[in-house]
Formats: structure tokens, sequence, C-alpha cells
């Protein structure tokens, strides 16, 4: 008999201890009533409000101290817009306002336009980039400078990390950003070099360029729209000079990762960016998500708990080996695992390394957790449509919000980024919101994101976002998705992108 | 952001291997500071690290600077005594760095100036050879104010100049820094990974560095500085249910009014604090961090009425912004309009005399008693059933003196108290009846137990990692109102105290502790400013070892914490002596106790200043406490029983 199965057993014997103050008991409630009527009186002038019911709705973290700036710098084919992408879309999972200006972007925007309007269509091969051509020359400071002007509007309006993504290659188009930067109070501006002398790296990132469908080469053939490019960075390696300015804040990343240099990078988040940049690696891998197989608490519709797989759950046990060492292949690969009986349990058969991470574990439910939706509802209705309003910002009375769960994941992702190929066995919350960083999904959507029971998703990490498979083993289980409730009838679960791995080239997405 | 510690077979942590960092830089480049910093920080993420200093192991085994040839420190030509003196100490700092790693140690920091790049070169060879991944670690700094001001505080109080005149000390240290100069090569072959910093931390050059730990030590490098700051912590007020993690309760009288005191003493202490270095207390701004719990971010709530000021009205916005605000959170939704705003001090929240109706708590006739309150103890459901009385609270005698503060309140969600689990509620007989498995468990290793669904204190240590980058990032003065078991993850780190001491060292509400970054560690201090309900929970007595009392750290000149502390508690003694001991509520039984200990107190002269209040009286209170108030005991059990677990069981009626 296993230390589990005599504690269960246990349990049961000696009547299972409701915990003292659930939600379902009658004593919350009661020490509610009472406890409000002792605030009435409270010295402090304005007191906060006081606790009732299981839970309340929590305000965001208060970012507006962050007004910063990242400008990138580095030959084109550096990577720079991978890094500013991928940048982005972990600050905005932790909630920061971040917004990526592309240089490249705007000027394909306004050719556009013109060509529209006028018919005329600016020549925007290899010539327009040399540092010869002055009217060129010209235009793309005025492009670079009006880029950088709405940056900086949309900091003023609110932002917090605008980056500037553009090659920024010279030490006077550098001075001349700090300078306009600097005209803004309480501004922080960060250059980001991303420097590559591997010849692997940077043809396959030429590579990615000619056939991505660029609109820039849409004319040509793969090869002439491939020579074009080459031209192209020669004229900007023709006067391109790595930043060394000892006045300026700068990240310098060489070959991805493998030499950084970090120079008068003060505060929390630059130095969280320089922290995440530095755990980045583009070798190829997968990461595979799947919840625990169907637990006992799925099947009665009880929310938390530490139970154990039902036997449709064990049947998932038994069968995923086999899926995942078909898709693996030799490779290797590294389990990890919550603390949870569940998820031990689902992985327990699996033969690679396994990992116990506490952070992983489900999102705790505080006060409800043991409990049915349908008994939350019957103690709590008000407070149970509450949490529908805003499922994100909602925390459980003595547990978590989906927000909590974010905090507590960033070194989750953190480390995610330095593994090669990993398998989470998880929980429905904690993927979700893992899920959402890889998908760049908003956070409204978040606590609705179908991971359903009994199904492998594999995600491959690609240079704009990732690729998805998912794999449904027959095997039956409840559903525990519950969709946002509305009065207008039910609003459809949000589109789960099939590949996110396409670039914008005009910046409309 | 640390992932979860884990042990290989091997015994070694991160599946990183063995890593020696060699430090290289010209004496008085802070070296000394970067390593120990380090080790501290290696340590309590449970990597088994060590610094290996080749200037202690010289002033060791042959004594000072005085004792040396005097071409000792000149690279140039020398005496083949010195070179044979030279090498034997090399030799001889080598074989503790061989020794430690055989001995089951992961991290080796050595260090030493390492100037040139032949030596570098050798000493990395010879370690690669064996498989310990090398690190070079170059503090380098051309600032000569920097440069003097180490010397100043650091070099010349070392034991090489013990009984020097201060001015040919710092002669004498120059030249041997001039000396290493001429022969000095900065790190620049590529060949191995290395990290250099300039200027402590203006600029940080890294090469080569792969895999998790090594990328967590620069991180941790990126982050630390040596400018002077205060950072103070508290624990949150008690609250209503103190023994329940899930109900999250708010505080409860006793702790509004604990809430309000700590306000005042705060802000007394750092404007004392402050003007000591010339800085005035009203410019600098105090940052508080509190967890998300209620009774946590509640209790800092009197610095922000106080900021704002609301009563007086002299900043509208402010003050009708703070209390309506339509969030549920009204604190969070007043953090954002007051978070920097300044403003006077009124007399008008301060009232002479105060009327606390005491807590209506749970009046349920006994017919309603719930199964759950059933299982709870006969004295608790007394308490839960009592009847409603009005306590009167006497005001000091003046209210502190008008002062505007700039404060910035941030609710950290990882800083929430030790999550107990199943056990939440329980007591801990019931916790024993039930599991009694675990119970076994938790008594023999109260660190590292997990009882089921609740955390360890291991866990909670790499919960809290994040906010200790954090806390080593933070520039301004800082005021963290937390739990207990909080509280001592984070001192435990700061003072450098293994971890399994952790759940031992005492945090008693009432107490702020304070703790100023020094050089070679940390000067701290414990300022007993407050004595009251629900002070318990905590120690019955002042801390000693661990948390105060005494000063703690390494570095010279450490003030002794007695005189301070005694001023502290002046002003809650002196209230006590009027102050009606009745408890609010759940807590109430603790009360008489409580008064006893107080008078102990009392009793010692203030002159007696450091010497801990170590009384007899705290095994009896401790008696009446565990029966009458039901604490957190799942956070707080290994600091009821430190030092006296016997007798701490027996309190609690057990016989094992």
């Amino acid at each position: 008999m296993s230390s589990t199965e005599r504690r269960l057993d246990s349990q049961s014997a000696v009547a299972s201890p409701h915990p003292v103050f659930s939600a379902g008991s009658p004593l919350l409630k009661k020490f509610d009533e009472t406890s409000a009527a002792s605030r009435s009186r409270q010295e402090t002038a304005t007191p906060p409000r006081s606790v009732v019911g299981i839970g309340n709705k929590v305000a965001k973290p208060d970012y507006s101290e962050a007004k910063i700036v990242l400008a990138m710098v580095g030959l084109p084919a550096r990577g720079k817009s991978y890094l500013s992408n991928k940048l982005m879309r972990y600050l905005k999972w932790l909630e920061y306002e971040v917004k990526v200006f592309n240089v490249g972007q705007l000027r394909r925007t306004r050719a556009r336009q013109q060509a529209e309007q006028s018919g005329i269509k600016e020549d925007h091969s290899a010539k327009y980039f040399s540092h010869n051509n002055e009217e060129a020359n010209r235009l793309r400071d005025s492009l670079s400078e009006d880029s950088l002007d709405m940056l900086i509007q949309w900091l003023k309006d609110g932002g917090n990390v605008g980056i500037h993504d553009a090659t920024n290659s010279t030490v006077s188009r550098r001075e001349k950003i700090r300078a306009r930067v600097a005209k803004e109070k309480g501004f922080y501006l960060i250059f980001l070099e991303s420097f590559c002398d591997d010849p692997d790296i940077i043809s396959a990132n030429v590579d990615l360029k000619v056939n991505a469908g660029d609109p820039d080469y849409k004319d040509m053939s793969r090869d002439e729209a491939r020579r074009d490019f080459l031209r192209r960075i020669a004229e900007y390696e023709a006067v391109y000079q790595t930043v060394t300015e000892p006045n300026l804040s700068y990240l310098r990343i060489k070959n991805v990762g493998s030499q950084v240099t970090v120079c008068q990078i003060h505060g929390y988040l630059q130095s969280r960016v320089a922290y995440y940049l530095m755990n980045l690696h583009i070798k190829p891998r997968s990461i595979f998500f799947s919840r625990h197989g169907e637990s006992q608490f799925n099947v009665e519709g009880k929310i938390g708990g530490d139970s154990l797989l039902s036997p449709r759950g064990q049947q998932y046990a038994n069968t995923l080996p086999a899926l995942i060492t078909d898709n693996i292949g030799d490779a290797p690969l590294t389990v990890w695992t919550s603390t949870l009986q569940r998820t031990i349990q689902t992985a327990s058969q699996l033969p690679y390394n396994k990992l116990t991470w506490k952070s992983l574990d489900e999102l705790d439910a505080g006060v409800c957790d043991g409990m049915t939706y349908d008994e939350i509802e019957a103690a709590y209705p008000e407070d149970f449509a509450n949490r529908d309003d805003d499922k994100f910002n909602y925390r459980y009375r003595g547990g978590e919000s989906y927000r909590d769960v974010v905090v507590r994941l960033e070194p989750v992702i953190m480390e995610l980024e330095r593994q090669g190929n990993i398998l989470i066995i998880g929980h429905q919350a904690i993927l979700r919101c893992l899920y959402a960083y890889f998908h760049d999904l908003p956070q409204a959507d978040l606590p609705y994101i179908k991971i359903p029971l009994h199904t492998v998703i594999k995600l491959t990490p690609k240079a704009y976002g990732c690729d998805e498979e998912r794999f449904a083993l027959p095997i039956g289980a409840v559903d525990t998705h519950r969709p946002k409730p509305s009065i207008s009838g039910p609003i459809p679960p949000p589109q789960i992108p099939v590949s996110t791995t396409g670039r914008d080239y005009y910046g409309e997405k | 952001m640390a992932a979860p510690l884990y042990t290989t077979d091997s015994g070694l942590l991160f599946h990183a291997g063995k890593i020696l960092v060699v430090t290289v830089g010209l004496p008085a480049r802070g070296k000394t500071h970067v390593s120990r910093a380090l080790e501290r920080y290696l340590r309590w993420m449970g990597v088994k690290t060590q610094v290996i200093s080749l200037g202690d192991y010289r002033r060791k085994t042959l004594g000072g600077a005085q004792q040396l040839p005097p071409d000792y420190f000149t690279l140039g030509e020398k005496t083949p005594e010195t070179m044979r003196l030279r090498e034997s100490v090399r030799e001889g700092c080598e074989g503790l760095i061989w020794k430690f790693f055989e001995t089951g140690g992961q991290v080796v920091i050595y260090d030493a100036n390492n100037g040139t790049r032949r030596a570098r070169k050798d000493l990395a060879e010879k370690f690669d050879k064996a498989g310990i991944h090398v690190i070079l670690l170059e503090s380098t700094c051309d600032n000569e104010e920097i440069v003097k001001a180490n010397i100043r505080s650091v070099k010349i109080s070392s034991p090489d100049y013990k009984g020097w005149d201060e001015e040919k000390a710092i002669e004498d240290y120059y030249r041997r820094i001039h000396d290493h100069e001429k022969y000095y090569e900065p790190v620049e072959e590529t060949d191995w990974p290395f990290i250099r910093i300039f200027n402590v931390g203006d600029r940080i050059e890294i090469n080569k560095i792969q895999g998790y730990l090594q990328s967590r030590i620069i991180f941790f490098l990126m982050n630390i500085h040596n400018k002077p700051r205060t950072i103070y912590f508290a624990r949150s007020g008690q609250s209503l249910i103190e023994h329940s993690y899930k109900a999250d309760s708010d505080l409860s009288p006793a702790g509004w009014e604990y809430a309000e005191r700590l306000k005042d003493f705060v802000i007394q202490r750092r404007k004392k604090t402050l003007e000591e270095r010339g800085i005035d207390a009203s410019e600098s701004r105090l940052v508080i961090w509190t967890s998300a719990r209620r009774r946590a971010h509640h209790t800092a709530w009197p610095f922000l009425t106080h900021a704002s000021n609301p009563p007086a009205n002299l900043n509208p916005t402010v003050a009708a912004s703070a209390p309506g605000s339509s969030t549920n959170s009204p604190l969070l939704g007043a953090l954002q309009t007051s978070a920097s705003s300044t403003s006077l001090y009124s007399p008008s929240l301060y009232p002479q005399k105060l009327q606390v109706p005491r807590v209506p708590h749970l009046m349920l006739p006994p017919s309603t008693l719930s199964p759950a309150l059933a299982l709870l103890p006969p004295q608790q459901q007394q308490q839960l059933l009592s009847a409603p009385q009005t306590q009167v609270i006497t005001q000091p005698p003046t209210p502190p003196p008008p002062q505007p503060i700039k404060v910035k309140v941030i609710e950290k969600p990882q800083m929430s108290e030790i999550n107990p689990g199943v056990w939440d509620g329980l007591s801990p007989d019931e916790a024993r009846r039930l599991y009694p498995e675990e119970w076994e468990r938790f008594l023999k290793d109260p660190y590292a137990f997990r009882a089921p669904r609740a955390e360890s204190y291991h866990d909670l240590c790499v919960r809290l990692e994040p906010i200790l980058v954090e806390l080593e990032r933070e520039q301004e003065d800082l005021l963290i109102i937390g739990h207990a078991s909080v509280i001592r993850c984070l001192l435990s780190y700061l003072i450098g105290l293994p971890a399994s001491e952790i759940p031992a060292i005492e945090v008693a509400r009432g107490d702020l502790l304070e703790v100023r970054p020094a050089s070679y560690g940390v000067h701290s201090q414990n300022l007993h400013f407050w004595d009251g309900p629900g002070r318990r929970g905590a120690a019955r007595t002042r801390p000693s070892s661990a948390a105060g009392g005494a000063t703690i750290g390494t570095g010279p000149g450490a003030a002794g914490a007695g005189g301070a502390g005694r001023k502290g508690e002046a002003l809650g003694l002196s209230k006590l002596r009027d102050l009606e001991l009745d408890d609010s509520g759940l807590t109430g039984e603790g009360a008489e106790g409580e008064a006893a200990v107080f008078e102990d107190a009392m009793d010692v002269p203030p002159e007696e200043g450091g010497a801990d209040v170590d009384n007899g009286a705290s095994g009896d209170a401790t008696e009446d406490d565990e029966a009458g108030n039901p604490n957190n005991y799942y956070e707080n059990y290994a600091e009821d029983t430190r030092g006296k677990r016997k007798a701490g069981m027996s309190a609690l009626g057990l016989s094992i």
C-alpha cells in the first residue's frame, strides 16, 4: 500500500475534514457577516473594503513608471525582428504594454499607399538602401524618425515598451535617436544589437526572407531576390558601426546568445529583458503539452483537489508513452509534471527523465477547492457571476487568479526557452497560461482556451510564432471546459491559431 | 526564477556539474564583495558553494603584511625565498579547492587577483582537465573614486593593517596596487567563458556562458549594487482568523492598531537613519512590498492614508479616488493614484482615546454549530461564540510629529505565506491524528517536509527567488510587510544562514527588523516597537541569534542593536502599562500569557542594551498560547519549539 493510498484511506476513515473555512461550510458566510460589522468603526480614515465571499477581482499591477524605448541595431537578416517579436510576446504575457514599430513595415505601407494614389512605384531594390543614394537616405531617415515619433507618442498614451525595429546601424543615427528620446522625461533608451557572423544562421535568415513572400521581392525570382537582398546587406555593411558608444545603454547579442555584452543597463525590467535574451536559443525543438488523464475529481465535477486518475485516466497514462515515442523518436526529451498525484501518475510510464515542479500545480481555488461549480454557484451566486465577468483577474479567496498563475509561471517560461524537447503533463489553467504565451493570445481569452483531456498538443517554435499539432487519443473523458456564459447566447471560444509563423509585412495583424 | 531544485545522482544540483569561478582583478576592485554576494545567493539556492580566498589563506598561514618579505607583493624580481613562499600559498589554496570539490562541493569561487593571462590559463586548464567548468569573473574599475572608497572602507581595516596608521596604510596599499597594475592583463582571451564587470555593474560583458546555473549567476550579478540603503521587515498585523490560510481574513482591531504603530515607528526610525546620512526623509521615497494577502496589504494602509492624507483634503484628487475606487481591490486603486503623493500629517487622524468595539465574532447559537466548528477544540469554539465587549485602547499621549512621506506600495503575489495545504485550519492535534505519518516527517525535517498539497520551506524559497533578485535590485529604502515564513526565507538569505535553520528563525510581530547591506555582509538589528495582542504566533522571547538582538554581519563597525531597540521598545511599553490586555476575539486566551511576558520585559533595565531578554516565562506562556490561540502552526511550529523542541511538544500535549 503506497503512502498515498494509505492517506486516502485514513482520510475516509476519519470522516474527511471539510476545510473549516471552505466556501462549502456555513462558517465562512457567518464569519464574513460578523467581521464586516466590526469594520464599521475602524480608525483608519478610508479603510479598504471588507472581505466577503469567495474572492474578488484584482487590479492590474501599476507599470506606469516603465517607459522604455528599445531600439534594435543590426544588419538585415540578423534576427532583429525575431528577437523583437519574441521579446514582445514575453513582455505582453507579463502584462506590459508592448508594441513593435517596424520601419520596414512603415516603408512598405507608405510605398503601397503612394502606389495606389499616384501610381508611382518606389524602387525598393538594393539601390534604395545604398548610402550613396542621397535621396533614398533622406527618405529612410525620415521614415525612421516618423516611426520613432509614433513610438514616443504611443508610450505617452500609456505604453510601456516600444520596440524600434530598424537597422540603426550608424553612430550618427543612434545619436539622433538618443537626442530625440532624451527630450522625453522619464523615458529610458536601450539599444539591442543583434550581431551575427555565423554564416549558417545568416544564410538561413536570408532564405527565410526571400522565400517567405516578402512584398519587396514579389516580382523577382528567388535567385534574383536572394542576390538583391545580399546586395542590400552589403550596402549596410559598408557603413555599419557596431555599438560601442560608452554613453549608451546597450545589450549586444552575438550569434543568438553565445556572447552577450550588457552595458549601462539599469532597472529591473531592463535586466529581465537581458536575462530573457540570454536564455533564448534557435535550435529546433518541440514542446508538448498534455493535461493529466481524467481524474476522480474530473468525473465528479469537482475543482482542485489532489485526486488520483479515473480508470479512463489510467488508460490514457498507459497509452501516452507510445504516442510520444512515435513522435519524438530517439531525440532526448524531459517530462515535467506538477507535484499533484494525477500528473505524476499520468507520467509514470513515460520512459524519459522526469522533473517535478511545484510551480506547475493547478490554480489554487482557495475556499472553493474540492467543490463543484454547481455547489459554488448555489452558495455564492453573485460571486460566481463576477468571476465569469473577468475571469483573468478574479482571485479566489485564499487562492489564486489567472494573473497570479502567470506570475508564478514566469520561471517556467524562462526555463522552457532554454530547454530542448519538453513534455509538460499539467493542468487546465496552467496549460492555458503557457499556451497563451506561445501563441500570443490576449488575456481576456486566456481563461477560455480549450485544452481538452486526453489530447497532446505539440508546439514547434518557428521564426515568428509556433506551429501546432494536436493528437487526440480516442479515450473518452468528461469535458471540463466551461465556456463564458453570456446573455446573448454562448460566445464561441477564441479561434486557435493553426499557425502563427507568418511574418507581418505591413503591420496590419 | 529558479527552477525547482533537484539533486542528480552525483549529488549536484541543476545538472550543472562543478564550477570554478576564478575572480580576476586588481586589489580594491570589489572582488570580495562580489564573491561573498554570489556565495550567499548560491548557498541559499541550495548549491554547495565556498569562497576560497587567497588573501585569507595567506594571512592564516603566513600572518599579516608586516610579517612578509618586502618583495612579496611586488611582481617583479623576487628572492627565491619569496617565490617559494608565494608558490606554497598558491598550492595550499588550490589544495583547498580540490578538497572542496572532492568532498561534494559544487561551486568554488576562488577569490584572488589572477592578474596574468598565464596564471589564468594554467589554473583553468588544470581544472578543466578534471571536468570542472571554469568561469573567469573579472571586476575592473577605472573610476578612482570607487577604488578610493573601497580602500578606505574595507582594505585598511583588514587584518593586514591592524595597528597601522590610517594614512600610512593607504599609502602602503596604493603601492601594492600600483605594482600589480604594471603586470595586470585584463581578461581579453575568449577561449574561456568570462564575465567582466566594469565599475560595479555599469557595464557587464559576457562570453560563452552556457548552462542554467551560469546564466542565473549573471542575472544575479546584473542586479546587485552597493549603494547604501535600508531594508525593513515587519510582520503583518494580527488577522481575525490567524490559523487559516484559505480564509484570507482581514486584520483584527489589534491588527489595525498595530498597522498604525508600525507606520509611526517606521517613519520616525527612517527619518533618523536618513538624517544621519544627511538625507531629507521627505525627499526619499519608501517602497513597501506586501503580499497579496489581506492582512498584509491592509497593514500597509496607514502608510497610504498618511501619504495621501484624505481627512485634511489637502490633495482632493487623491482623497476622492482612494476610498471609492471602483475596483474591488480598493487598495490597489488607491495605490495607483496616491503612489508618490506627499502631504502633511494631520493630527486629526489620531484621536487621544479610541473606542474600538470588540468584534462580535460569529455569534451563532449553539444549535447552528456546523460540523466544521465542532471539529475545533473547545476553547476555540468558545472564542468563536464569545459575546461582544468593548475594548478601550489608550493612545500614546503624544502623537508622532508631522512628517510628510513619499511612499509606493506594491503588492507581490509571490509573497504569500507558506501554504499549509490540507492542514489548513486544523489544530496540531487533528493534523497528527489525521496524518500521522506526515506529522512524524514534519517534526523531523520542517525545512524540507511538504505536507499534502502544502509547500515546504524549500518550495517557498524557490517561489521567493524572483523577489530576492528584485530585493537586490531595489535602490530605494524598502519595507517588506510580510508573513513570518516569508520574512524568514528572505532574512536567511540576507544574513547567510544555512537552509535548515530557516524554519527556526524567530520573527515576532511588533519587531521591526532593520537590515543594512554592507561590503562583506549585512548589519541587521531588531527594533522592538509594539507589544500587544497577536504578538504571539511568533516569539515569546526577544529574537536572539538569528533575527536580531545582536548585530549580525561580518563587517566591522556593526552597531549594537540594544540601544536603538530599547528606544523603540519604550514606546511600546509605556503605552502598555495602561493597556487592558484583552485580546480581540479569536485570540483571546493568549492575552494573560502576554501580560506576564511584558512584565518580565519591562523589568529589564534599558542599560542592558544588546542582551536578549530571554525570559523564563516563555515556556509557560507558550503553553497558554498553544492551547488557546490557534496560530498557523504549520508556519510557526519550528519557531515555537526552537532549541527546546521537547518542551514545545509537551506544551502541545503530545507524547512523542
